[in-house]
């Protein structure tokens, strides 16, 4: 098991290092750089300055060349500097951090929370109403662009209360309940969509299990509802539900942009979008780094979960 | 593939009077939410395909109308430019329908084959295999959106590329955890004991048995697909103006009108959620159907 | 004829006895002191140093921190050489026939951290921004240079007096450093740290700046105008979408929002929120069609005019401006500008009559140039991917295809788009451009002369070159008014730079907030904010 893990540890610094030189490339790849971008702001382009200027950021080597400088300075802790604002980078990025975070935890919380009864409820249930609300239920939640859902529900607020919650961040340390207040409809909002692929996923796991024959077996002997749809059929048909969830937690980051920009919460998603349009190669690679890890590290821990819960598969070969 | 899994579901008894309305009657009597689904689908193909005939209105046509209410004259409101929203809603199936049924037979195929080998095959190929899903996984969809968009200038195509990209990690990690669980199962150890080869083992009995998941991925991922590119060009970052799109008419006019004409926040919205809806109506009740495991089970 | 400034009384004074003209600022009460003033800015501030920026996101966000050597009336509407008040210069004169421009500084003024503030000061800031050889700064992105390119040479002979030497008489010296985008710079501080910081003269401190968030000032207390500002602080918090703004403003968390905001914007706010007050006023922010004199075949004068013909400036006021825009040549109409063409001949413009004629004109010369039903203009109509101009450009495919003309959109990305705007990289394009000042020398040499970084045309005409020198140096306001009028009629003729019309700006306010005032001619000359007050 330790080997195990040994080896895949390697092999997830393998896929970070592959994923650096996409992102690197492909920044590269986009035309206009942060010279551009400052010049934009002036509303003119100096050749000249600019060039000077490119010279001064390192930005008018060979992309290999700066890809070395970067991967050396990032091995050594060095993340380099913010073009734009002229500040170290994780100076930049560590206040948008927890704000990212907690909308995406209280998110997936919330999906997992709604997304695994309801499914599993609507597999034992299977042709019954209930079965029937509840899909409809998840499926209009599945169905709805989440930004969508937030423009309508602040749309409503404003109109029907005249309040809506705030849009400067309210850290959870000065005020927990405001900071949980302003959090609330964002991660409903996103999570409700998050729930309803639970759902899916668990009750059509749920309905394949229950047909086992050892399920069968369960039943026949008597043993409890609960313990049967729980212990049992729920364990053998969380595989799925993990890998869905290990890959929805990264697919978050993604919906997490436009929720960010609705609700106005200075989280790293938006600042990711604007860190991109801005050309800040430092904030844009180093962001992405750290979604890869988060990324990686889900991905890590669903696949040790696989061999917990399937015995079936076998270390070596997973 | 689908067209033979049909006929393996449909029950025996009836093969006799097997004509296309007894077997939709049946299909809709035994599900009443799928059958809801599958007029949605269709409803969404007619917008596409008739959207010259179905709409009253020129949809890129602007003119002094500006903000109308919806009416007898303009179904459905008109936006801040005049355009008439009704013949843009109906226009902007087009391009969901296109996007979505396009990237989700892109993304799902080349990921589901991915999927297929590596979890049968197992060793280096898995290992270098799953690397790769891990890496397009690990790059957030909007990142390679925007970053594609800076470089190509968004398009149609590039909107393709996009959302494929998300979905086929997702399909080929589904697709493998299936084989897998199915490669352990008695009835293929036992083929390839008699020595039948790789290929039939995988394509002639792994291959059905990972339809069901398929199918349901399939499924979610075209709802999906016509998510992401309202989202992409919500952002501004998927087909450019003034062809109408669903997420670009929510991103434009209706932000900023969402309180003097919530018409133009509230339709283009509906028409995604409503298309959404009914590819994942359709996907369950046809999950449900074609999975032949799960046959007798209803 | 303006030879000799008299004296001017203090900001302060001016303050008090002028007349306001908005709704908001009408009121006979006494100021009152305190408060916070929270408030949205058009977008996040690429850094506090105007001097490095054109974005009035930044003279936004930095003004409060700065004072120019004078400034305009915040309580005029209309700015002009007339409007303008000292600053940190207490008196001016011009001297030698519009050939040295000497100021007299207040002595009494402290930089935020305590040094005191000199002629040095001056000296420092305007030779960085004019680039003189021997500056002691250096800008790395100077988008003003051309402001100050008629200046020999600046002279500090004691701590408290300041001569500008110039090569030739140029009266618009004096309106270009009233301007925002002229604040005074301390010299002790390099120029690096205001990306992200500010040290200033003005009435607010900077308290915090988180990037992309909000910037929050606080009261300078030892500002040199006895009494201002009103508000204990003011903070500018970011908030990207448009229909977000408009519910923070009515759900009361901001105080006073709309920049960038159409009529439509300000009408929704006021019906979620009757009480709200709404202010409207021309902006001199014009939406211009770049059409690229470099490549075939824009360089036809009749496919120019055609182009110019079948955009029907009355759809462009209903559709995407909303209802609220004003109609001239280059330079911002009358009765808000100074300078633009007589009301008569901007009613005979191209696209103000009736559109079926027009648009029947166009097709005529679209013939006569070789394109016709079988044969269409087909060109890419590039424009900067925000919804301001998209909204405008998908107007403009619909204009241009009635009459055969195949336009397709292409949206560049923001932060290229004036970089290939400047490299000439497309073929007709939607922009807009607001104007830092209204005179016309800030405005033609940038946009019209031959070879300027802002001449995203690519027009250049030596007779307009040799008009707009003259202009410049015509002391008489008649003259000069005469002068520019004819290069304005020219432009038009020539289709240098068709103008679809001038937006107006609107704003909502709760009642409360007292003197937030507005400029009908400029939204660049108005953020000091020193006289708002909140009547709580």
């Amino acid at each position: 098991m330790k080997i195990y893990i040994f080896k895949r540890l390697i092999i997830a610094g393998v896929t970070l290092l592959g994923m650096s030189m996409l992102i690197f490339v492909l920044m590269r790849l986009a035309p206009g750089n942060i010279t551009d971008i400052i010049f934009e702001s002036a509303g003119y382009v100096d050749e000249a300055d600019r060039h000077r200027l490119e010279a001064e950021l390192g930005i008018d080597k060979p992309v290999a060349v700066q890809y070395m400088v970067w991967l050396g300075n990032f091995v050594r802790g060095d993340l380099g500097k913010s073009y734009r604002y002229e500040l170290p980078a994780w100076e930049v990025i560590k206040p948008r951090l927890p704000v990212t975070l907690e909308l995406a935890v209280l998110a997936l919380g919330f999906s997992v929370l709604l997304g695994v009864p309801t499914g599993v409820m609507s597999a034992t249930r299977r042709g019954h109403p209930v079965d029937y609300v509840l899909r409809v239920f998840s499926l209009a939640g599945l169905s709805m662009p989440s930004f969508w859902l937030g423009m309508i529900v602040i749309l409503l607020l404003v109109r029907s209360l005249g309040w809506i919650p705030s849009m400067t961040y309210v850290s959870p340390f000065e005020n927990l309940g405001a900071n949980l207040f302003q959090f609330l409809l964002p991660a409903l909002a996103v999570g409700y969509r998050s729930s309803a692929l639970i759902m899916r996923i668990t009750r059509s796991a749920m309905l394949e299990v229950l047909r086992e024959d050892y399920i069968r077996t369960a039943w026949a002997k008597g043993q409890r509802e609960t313990q049967v749809v729980w212990r049992h059929a729920f364990k053998n048909a969380s595989l799925p539900v993990i890998t869905l969830i290990g890959i929805e937690f990264a697919f978050l980051i993604g919906g997490l942009i436009v929720t960010e920009t609705v609700f106005n919460l200075p989280g790293v998603a938006r600042y990711l979008v604007d860190a991109i349009q801005g050309r800040d190669y430092p904030i844009v690679q180093n962001l992405a780094m750290l979604i890869a890890v988060v990324v990686v590290t889900a991905n890590l821990i669903v696949d040790l979960l696989y061999t917990w819960l399937d015995p079936r598969i076998k270390y070596g070969q997973a | 593939m689908a067209i033979n899994a049909i006929e393996v579901a449909v029950p025996e008894r009836h093969l006799q009077e097997r004509t296309w309305r007894s077997a939709l009657w049946l299909f809709v009597r035994q599900n009443p939410l799928g059958a809801l689904g599958g007029v949605l689908m269709v409803l969404l193909v007619v917008a596409a395909i008739f959207a010259d005939v179905l709409s009253t209105h020129n949809p890129v046509r602007t003119s002094a109308h500006v903000l109308v209410p919806p009416g007898s004259e303009f179904w459905l409101g008109t936006d801040n430019l005049g355009r008439d929203l009704w013949s843009r809603v109906v226009h902007g199936s087009r391009i969901s329908l296109l996007v979505g049924i396009a990237s989700t037979l892109v993304g799902a195929g080349v990921g589901g084959l991915i999927g297929l080998v590596s979890g049968y095959l197992g060793g280096k190929v898995d290992l270098i295999a799953q690397r790769l899903m891990d890496i397009m996984q690990a790059l957030p969809i909007l990142v390679l959106a925007l970053v594609m968009a800076a470089a190509l200038g968004p398009s149609l195509v590039n909107t393709i590329i996009a959302i494929s990209v998300v979905i086929v990690p997702r399909a080929a990690r589904l697709i493998r955890s299936s084989v897998l669980a199915i490669r352990e199962f008695v009835y293929i150890e036992s083929a390839r004991a008699i020595g039948v080869s790789h290929q039939r083992v995988a394509f002639r009995h792994i291959l059905p048995n990972t339809i069901g998941p398929f199918i349901v991925l399939v499924t979610a991922q075209l709802g999906g697909a016509i998510l992401g590119e309202a989202a992409l060009s919500y952002l501004g970052l998927g087909v450019p103006e003034p062809y109408p799109s669903w997420g670009r008419m929510l991103s434009i006019a209706a932000a900023e009108y969402a309180q003097k004409a919530p018409w133009l926040v509230i339709f283009p919205g509906l028409a995604i959620s409503l298309a959404v809806f009914g590819t994942n109506l359709l996907g369950d009740a046809l999950r449900d159907k074609l999975d032949p495991r799960l046959r007798g089970s209803s | 004829m303006i030879r000799f400034r008299p004296l001017w009384p203090l900001a302060a004074v001016m303050a008090l006895i002028a007349v306001p003209l908005l709704p908001l600022a009408a009121t006979s009460q006494a100021p009152k002191p305190g408060g916070v003033l929270v408030t949205s800015p058009l977008s996040a501030t690429p850094s506090l140093s105007p001097h490095e920026e054109s974005t009035i996101a930044t003279v936004q966000q930095a003004s409060p921190c700065f004072n120019n050597l004078v400034y305009y009336d915040p309580t005029k509407k209309q700015e002009s050489v007339d409007t303008i008040i000292p600053e940190l210069a207490e008196k001016w004169s011009w001297q030698d026939g519009h050939r040295n421009l000497v100021f007299l500084l207040r002595r009494d003024v402290k930089w935020h951290d305590g040094k005191p503030f000199t002629s040095a000061d001056v000296k420092y800031t305007f030779d960085m921004v004019r680039a003189a050889p021997d500056a002691k700064g250096r800008l790395k992105v100077n988008p003003r240079k051309l402001w100050y390119e008629n200046i020999e040479a600046i002279e500090a002979p004691d701590p408290y007096t300041v001569v500008f030497r110039l090569k030739k008489p140029q009266p618009a010296l004096l309106p270009m450093l009233a301007s925002g985008y002229s604040p005074v710079y301390p010299a002790h501080v390099p120029l690096a740290e205001f990306k992200n910081k500010c040290i200033g003269t003005g009435p607010f401190k900077l308290k915090e700046n988180k990037p992309g968030e909000y910037v929050e000032y606080v009261k300078n207390p030892d500002y040199f105008v006895k009494g201002r500002p009103y508000l204990d602080g003011i903070k500018f918090v970011i908030i990207r979408d448009r229909s977000t703004q408009i519910a923070a403003v009515q759900s009361g968390q901001l105080d006073v929002a709309g920049s960038g905001w159409n009529r439509t914007n300000a009408e929704d706010a006021k019906k979620g929120a009757p009480k709200l007050v709404v202010m409207e006023a021309d902006s001199n922010v014009n939406d211009n069609v770049l059409i690229n004199f470099k490549k075939a075949p824009f360089s036809d004068r009749r496919v120019r005019r055609a182009i110019d013909l079948a955009l029907d400036r009355k759809g462009y006021l209903v559709g995407p401006r909303q209802g609220a825009a004003t109609f001239g040549g280059a330079l911002l109409p009358k009765p808000a500008g100074v300078w633009g063409l007589p009301t008569a001949e901007v009613a005979k413009l191209p696209g103000m009559g009736d559109p079926t004629k027009q648009k029947a004109e166009a097709r005529k010369l679209l013939a006569e140039a070789g394109f016709g039903p079988s044969n269409p203009l087909k060109f890419t109509l590039s424009t900067r991917a925000l919804s301001i101009y998209v909204d405008t450009a998908s107007w403009m495919v619909d204009q241009l295809q009635q009459v055969g003309i195949e336009a397709t959109l292409e949206q560049i990305e923001t932060g290229v788009w004036h970089p290939k705007m400047t490299r000439l990289e497309y073929q007709v394009a939607l922009n807009l451009t607001g104007v830092g000042i209204d005179d016309p020398d800030a405005q033609l040499f940038e946009n019209y002369r031959c070879g300027s970084q802002r001449n995203f045309s690519g027009y250049c005409s030596e007779e307009i070159d040799r008009l707009m020198v003259e202009q410049s140096q015509t002391l008489d306001r008649a003259k000069r008014l005469a002068l520019v009028n004819e290069i304005d009629r020219k432009l038009q003729a020539d289709g240098a730079r068709p103008i679809l019309g001038w937006g107006k700006q609107h704003w909502v306010a709760w009642p409360h907030v007292k003197g937030w005032a507005l400029h009908e001619n400029s939204i660049y000359n108005v953020s000091r904010r020193q006289d708002v007050w909140l009547d709580k």
